[in-house]
């Protein structure tokens, strides 16, 4: 038997007219792990789908030969090909909520493969599935077999689909982003559970991903896409010792690193800018004949911090701590249960609803996807310009359009852009329009709803810089909200932990990073991937 | 000189023709509006139906210029007014026969006693007096037929080849160089294939009863004809109706919530439990009651046909409003927790400045969707509401009257069937436009089959 | 889970009393109590000492909805509106005004009704499912289009013109069934056969498009994509995954019309001289029967809301997610 597991052999995909993967050639070979990273609209997914003959109808195959073992892929028919999935190829694939059938138990789809492959019936095939489950770390197998997908958390629901690519034995595994949208926490346990697997199974693995970092922990060899091609292909310690590519290099530099970085304190004024004062939003779980409030999720309970002017303040959590809410909670665009929220002094949750309008002036929100931040029915000039309509301030048309021009110019955006729709613009782009949209009502605090969670790498830099600089030049306070930590290294003063609705630990930044001491925060802090070079 | 009259119902049409052009006008000037128009316009399909539905609209607009002859010298009577469409089919609507008589026939299609030269009465089957009446020979029907046909349809074409140049003076050359527009040139077959049609019915209809007579004499293409008016109407008055409260009320109530949301809630529930026919009924004979009581009120017949038809209108849109509010609402709850709504709102935008300029513009695709699906649901059920009479008045020309008349004659012996058949056919004509015209549309306004726009997103490639 | 039905049928008491109110002011608008009488006693008997009997005799001689003639709670109460509400909740719909029993002629003519409606809805529901399933599995072929283009035409052609096309065609041409009536016990399945075959071609044409939309609309979702990533047939695909979640809109949007059976089809009952409750209301309605007119309103509504309840309880049994919170 050879040596040589997967080889793909110049393949190139269109769709329509446009190619979006050309003459790629990869090697993959037993036992070892190969990562396919790059940005989006690299063509890495849809390489592993040609790999499985998976492709969305609108892509066609055009050139090109994939070898599994001594099997020849293109050759089959459909028939066989069904053979070959499941059975020699395992999928993982990223969003564990959309791919498992929701009407379906767990030990059912599990089920299915066993059934379909390995020819299991009855009881025998029942013991497989509860094996499996158990092998993926899945407590109280017997029960949760019988459960659904929606009764089980993220990280779980990724455990159940390694499960399902698993349980047909196959050799070759193909991991399609499978940590991207976990928390960093259960991440890392995802990682080891999928090393531990093919180590004992001797599969190969094919891992895509946008994250050097996760990248350094799983890879054997790195191949790096670029715009459907493969600009770079190396063994993990040669590449990440000394990439060669300009691309690579660029996707090393825009890596934010967690390191202790300098960073100038801001001015300390005797009454800051915003306080908190034991924030609690909580929201009712309402039971019974009446509707009474018999619980209630603490969202957040009980927060306090204090944001000077100038001065960024990042609150890191993972999801379900309550950040994202907390900040929503903040500039009142829902309720809040308890606590004061002191602006200037003046507690927001005490003022009349036209005071507050007026207020909101000054406390802005970047939101985190660009796609869904801004109305896909106006255009640019309107949306930048709403702000100061509703406010009252930027004077007449003329002027506010002028207005509009400098602000798209200071974003890094060209002034005639203000005539175009925001589909027209990338995820980067637009993120910039929406700082520009809070920017023209000149604010003097903003709310960052993870803006760059949602961007690729490269374009993230860009705009974290955007924001250093806006906030050197116009002293504006930024309230981060973020679980990348790299990105709290890089561009906060202090920052909080929260989880579970309460704040762990505050704190300076350099402090809190690297010299945690609460539990918890020692546990985020070990669990993000680190590439030890 | 005759004096123009405006019917209530003339004045709604024209209305409505007048700001769906208003709408076609900004909607060009709206790239996310013209994009989804623009989407419609390739599909071969819908340009079939879509100049089919114009062809309808033309008619239904020429049937809403009324104007009031002059009394002719001597009469006492004062005439009906009539409407453009009257006046251009003019030799259809007074070549009544006394009877039924079946199409192109020369023949009565029953028995009567005729006075005959010598003074005895037969009974023998009479020979019309308008359909055919210019043959001599009995026996030239055919060729007669095929002659006019043939000129009717040749002249059809010839105005229909000019017509295509007046329209799309670069487009002569259909065939050979505009290959790359289908749709295109499916529309403009169509138009001449519309062309011929009118000619030729032009041509034979005026010697013939093309589609036979009614019980009365009457013409069955002139009253299929006067027929279209009516389903159009009813189909598209009704949406003004709706619309305004489905819109306002769905909105708002997903918006607010709270209250107006409750309020909102259990007045669509309320309305909605109560099955809609009997509604309708209800306010017809509501209807009914108080125009009898102002019975002097009504200048003519004509007049008192037209508000009923109004009045229904009104009735079945204030009925059928409940469906697209539903939608509308969810499709309001849904967007207000979306971030461009949360944006506007820490941005200090006010509550209906938020509802007009972000939540309206975002559900108009369901607005569109429905309203042009509404349409051949809505030219359906008037048929069958008049058959238990709650339908458009009995005097005013609609395919549901002409079925309800026409249902007994099936039963006769022999069985009387182009009253039936012309009402079915046109009345399937239109709505088959509808129905293909409606599916283009919804699929090139439902975001979901809307092409990816161009995007970095993470997820997928 | 029990809190919850019963909230629901707390919430349908303010409906009913809106319907109530829509119903009588409807008809009160068109009609008084004394053109009700003179209506119903006929030309030979009218006099103004025969009206106020008849009034009497049916209780139309009380104000409708506010007695000024009385104090206190009583200006509510001694209406007819606050009695016959009442009566309309205990389920005693009172004598016609034409002097029938309601309550008798509703349960005689529920019966026919469900007779026809019943194989309407399943046998509908089989045939759609399974052309739309089919179709949906050859989806982009020829034989999808061609289907496609059948299921518009038919769902443009008017219903009246399978109702009056199948008569004519089935019982006067060929003889395969009488064109009208109705009789009772077995003799029935003669007369509802041409009915049930016209009600269900007459809705084939919708019901397979919107079939159609929701298995193609399950087709494009991720979990399919995995499915067939594990080596899944195609026909397991279909029928194991697909099938199995598209179900779940389907039987809710069928379930809620369960409850509307028994009302029967208005037109189709009237075409084919079917006695059950939808001709009972058209008759009612023609005579301006306004009791008759009132119980089945009530009743359409009652009807209406269970249908939802219905299909919040059926949602709650097929969607794990929805039984699982």
């Amino acid at each position: 038997m050879s040596d040589h597991l997967l080889q793909i052999d110049q393949l190139c995909v269109h769709i329509g007219d446009q190619p979006v993967i050309e003459n790629l050639s990869l090697d993959l070979k037993r036992g070892e792990t190969l990562v396919l990273a790059g940005e989006s609209g690299s063509g890495k997914s849809l390489t592993a789908l040609s790999v499985a003959r998976l492709l969305p109808a609108a892509a066609q195959i055009r050139a090109g030969r994939i070898t599994l073992g001594d099997t020849a892929l293109f050759n089959l028919a459909e028939r066989e090909m069904t053979k070959v999935r499941g059975a020699r190829i395992g999928y993982i694939f990223q969003e564990p909520q959309l791919a498992l059938n929701p009407v379906m138990t767990v030990g059912d789809q599990i089920g299915e493969v066993l059934g379909c492959h390995l020819k299991l019936r009855g009881k025998a095939r029942q013991q497989r599935v509860i094996e499996a489950l158990a092998a993926v770390g899945i407590p109280d197998p017997e029960r949760r077999a019988g459960e659904y997908p929606h009764q089980f958390s993220g990280g779980m629901k990724q455990r159940v689909m390694i499960a399902i690519a698993l349980a047909g034995e196959p050799e070759l595994l193909i991991a399609d982003e499978p940590t991207t949208a976990l928390d960093v926490t259960v991440q890392a346990q995802v990682l080891a559970l999928l090393k531990a697997e093919q180590q004992r199974r001797g599969m190969g693995m094919l891992f895509i991903t946008h994250d050097l970092g996760v990248a350094w922990q799983v890879a054997d060899h790195l191949a790096v896409m670029q715009a459907g091609r493969v600009v770079e292909n190396a063994p993990r310690d040669r590449f990440y010792a000394a990439p060669e590519h300009p691309y690579s290099r660029t996707l090393f530099a825009a890596l934010p690193k967690l390191e202790p970085q300098a960073h100038t304190a801001p001015v300390v004024h005797d009454q800051p800018l915003l306080e908190v004062r034991n924030l609690a939003v909580h929201f009712p779980i309402r039971q019974g004949l009446f509707k009474r409030t018999v619980a209630s999720v603490k969202a957040v309970n009980g927060v306090s911090f204090t944001l000077q002017a100038g001065e960024t303040l990042a609150i890191v959590g993972e999801s379900g701590s309550g950040k994202t809410t907390m900040g929503r909670g903040i500039l009142r665009l829902l309720d809040l249960t308890d606590g004061q929220v002191l602006h200037r002094g003046d507690d927001l949750r005490q003022l009349s609803s036209e005071a507050l309008r007026i207020r909101r002036r000054e406390l802005q929100m970047i939101f985190q996807d660009p796609f869904a931040a801004m109305n896909p029915r106006m255009l640019v000039n309107e949306i930048l310009q709403e702000g100061m309509l509703a406010q009252g301030i930027g004077g007449s048309a003329a002027q506010r359009d002028a207005r509009v021009r400098e602000l798209l110019v200071q974003v890094g955006l060209k002034a005639e852009h203000g005539l175009r729709y925001p589909h027209e613009f990338s995820g980067g782009q637009r993120q910039r329009l929406c700082i520009a949209r809070a920017l023209a009502v000149e604010p003097r605090m903003v709310v960052c709803d993870e803006p760059t969670s949602a961007l690729d790498v490269s374009v993230q830099a860009q705009i974290l810089e955007l924001l250093e600089e806006l906030q050197q030049r116009l002293g504006i306070a930024y309230l981060f909200i973020t679980h990348n930590l790299g990105v709290v290294a890089r561009i906060a003063h202090r920052v909080a932990v929260m989880h579970q609705g309460v704040i762990v630990e505050q704190g300076p930044v350099n402090q809190v990073l690297f010299a945690p001491r609460h539990p918890y925060t020692q546990a985020l802090l070990a669990a993000v991937p680190r590439i030890d070079a | 000189m005759p004096t123009p009259l405006l019917l209530l119902s003339d004045l709604a049409a024209w209305l409505l023709f007048l700001v769906t052009l208003a709408y076609a006008c900004t909607a060009s000037r709206r790239e996310h509006l013209r994009a989804p128009w623009r989407r419609v316009r390739q599909q071969p399909v819908a340009m079939v139906a879509a100049v089919v539905l114009l062809a309808h609209v033309g008619i239904t607009l020429l049937d809403s210029l009324h104007f009031a002859p002059q009394a002719a010298n001597g009469t006492e009577a004062e005439p009906e007014p009539l409407s453009a469409l009257d006046f251009v089919l003019t030799p259809l609507r007074t070549g009544v026969e006394t009877s039924y008589s079946a199409p192109f026939a020369l023949l009565g299609f029953d028995r009567e006693s005729v006075l005959q030269a010598d003074g005895r009465v037969v009974r023998e089957y009479p020979r019309l007096r308008y359909g055919g009446a210019h043959l001599r020979d009995p026996a030239q029907r055919g060729p007669d037929i095929l002659q006019r046909g043939a000129i009717g349809a040749g002249a059809g074409a010839l105005a229909g080849w000019f017509l295509l140049r007046l329209l799309w003076p670069a487009q002569c050359r259909l065939w050979r160089q505009r290959k790359d527009d289908p749709a295109g040139r499916a529309a403009a077959l169509t138009l001449l294939l519309l062309c011929v049609l009118a000619g030729l019915g032009g041509a034979l209809a005026t010697r013939y009863h093309v589609f036979g007579t009614d019980k009365v004499g009457m013409d069955v293409l002139y009253q299929s004809v006067k027929s279209v008016r009516t389903g159009v109407l009813i189909g598209t008055l009704t949406t003004l109706v709706t619309l305004p409260l489905a819109l306002v009320l769905g909105v708002a109530a997903g918006y607010y919530r709270g209250r107006i949301d409750d309020l909102v809630q259990y007045g669509y529930t309320t309305l909605a439990s109560i099955p809609g026919v009997l509604l309708v009924a209800a306010s017809a004979l509501l209807l009914d009651g108080v125009m009898t009581r102002h019975e002097d009120d009504f200048s003519s017949l004509i007049v008192r046909a037209d508000l009923r038809l109004l009045a229904l209108c009104v009735i079945l849109g204030i009925t059928s409003w409940t469906g697209l509010c539903r939608l509308l609402r969810a499709e309001a709850l849904k967007l207000r927790e979306s971030d461009f709504v949360r944006a506007a709102e820490a941005l200090g935008v006010r509550g209906p400045r938020i509802l007009w300029r972000h939540l309206l513009p975002n559900v108009m695709h369901i607005v569109i969707i429905a309203t042009v699906l509404d349409f051949s649901g809505l030219v359906l059920a008037e048929a069958a509401l008049t058959y238990i009479n709650i339908g458009v008045d009995p005097g005013m020309e609609s395919w549901g009257n002409m079925i309800n008349a026409a249902r007994m004659e099936l039963a006769r012996q022999p069985a009387v069937w182009w009253s039936l058949s012309a009402a079915m056919l046109w009345m399937f004509v239109l709505v088959l436009a509808a129905n293909l015209f409606a599916d283009a549309v919804r699929e090139a306004f439902d975001p979901r089959t809307r092409e990816a726009t161009p995007s970095a997103r993470p997820a997928g490639t | 889970m029990m809190g919850y039905f019963v909230r629901r049928l707390l919430y349908a008491i303010p409906i009913l009393l809106g319907v109530n109110v829509l119903t009588f002011a409807l008809f009160f608008l068109v009609n008084t109590p004394d053109d009700m009488a003179r209506m119903q006693l006929g030309e030979r008997r009218l006099t103004p000492a025969a009206i106020e009997q008849w009034k009497v005799e049916h209780g139309y001689h009380r104000p409708v909805f506010w007695n000024a003639a009385q104090t206190g709670v009583t200006q509510l109460t001694d209406t007819l509106f606050f009695d016959s509400t009442t009566r309309l909740f205990r389920f005693d719909f009172g004598k016609s005004d034409a002097g029938r029993d309601i309550n008798a002629d509703i349960a005689e003519r529920m019966g026919p009704s469900l007779a026809i409606a019943v194989p309407v809805l399943l046998v509908g529901l089989a045939c759609a499912l399974t052309w739309a399933l089919t179709i949906a599995w050859l989806a982009g072929t020829r034989l999808d289009f061609w289907s496609g283009v059948l299921c518009v035409a038919m769902m443009s052609i008017s219903g009246l013109f399978y109702i009056i096309g199948g008569q004519w065609l089935l019982a006067k041409l060929w003889h395969l069934a009488p064109i009208s009536g109705y009789a009772d016990g077995l003799a029935s399945l003669r007369f509802i056969l041409l009915p049930v075959v016209v009600s269900v071609l007459a809705s084939l044409g919708g019901s397979v498009r919107w079939y159609r939309a929701l298995f193609l609309e399950e087709l494009s979702k991720d979990y399919v994509r995995m499915a067939r990533a594990k080596g899944l047939s195609d026909a397991r695909v279909m029928f194991g995954h697909v099938f199995r979640n598209a179900l779940i809109p389907i039987l809710t949007g069928v379930v809620v019309l369960i409850p509307s059976l028994f009302l029967g089809a208005l037109i189709t009952e009237a075409f084919f001289a079917i006695p059950g409750l939808g001709s009972y209301t058209i008759e009612a309605l023609q005579a301006q029967d306004f009791a008759v007119v009132r119980a089945m309103v009530f009743l359409g509504s009652l009807l209406y809301i269970a249908g939802l309840m219905l299909t919040d309880l059926s949602y709650l049994i097929a969607d794990p997610r929805v039984r699982l919170e």
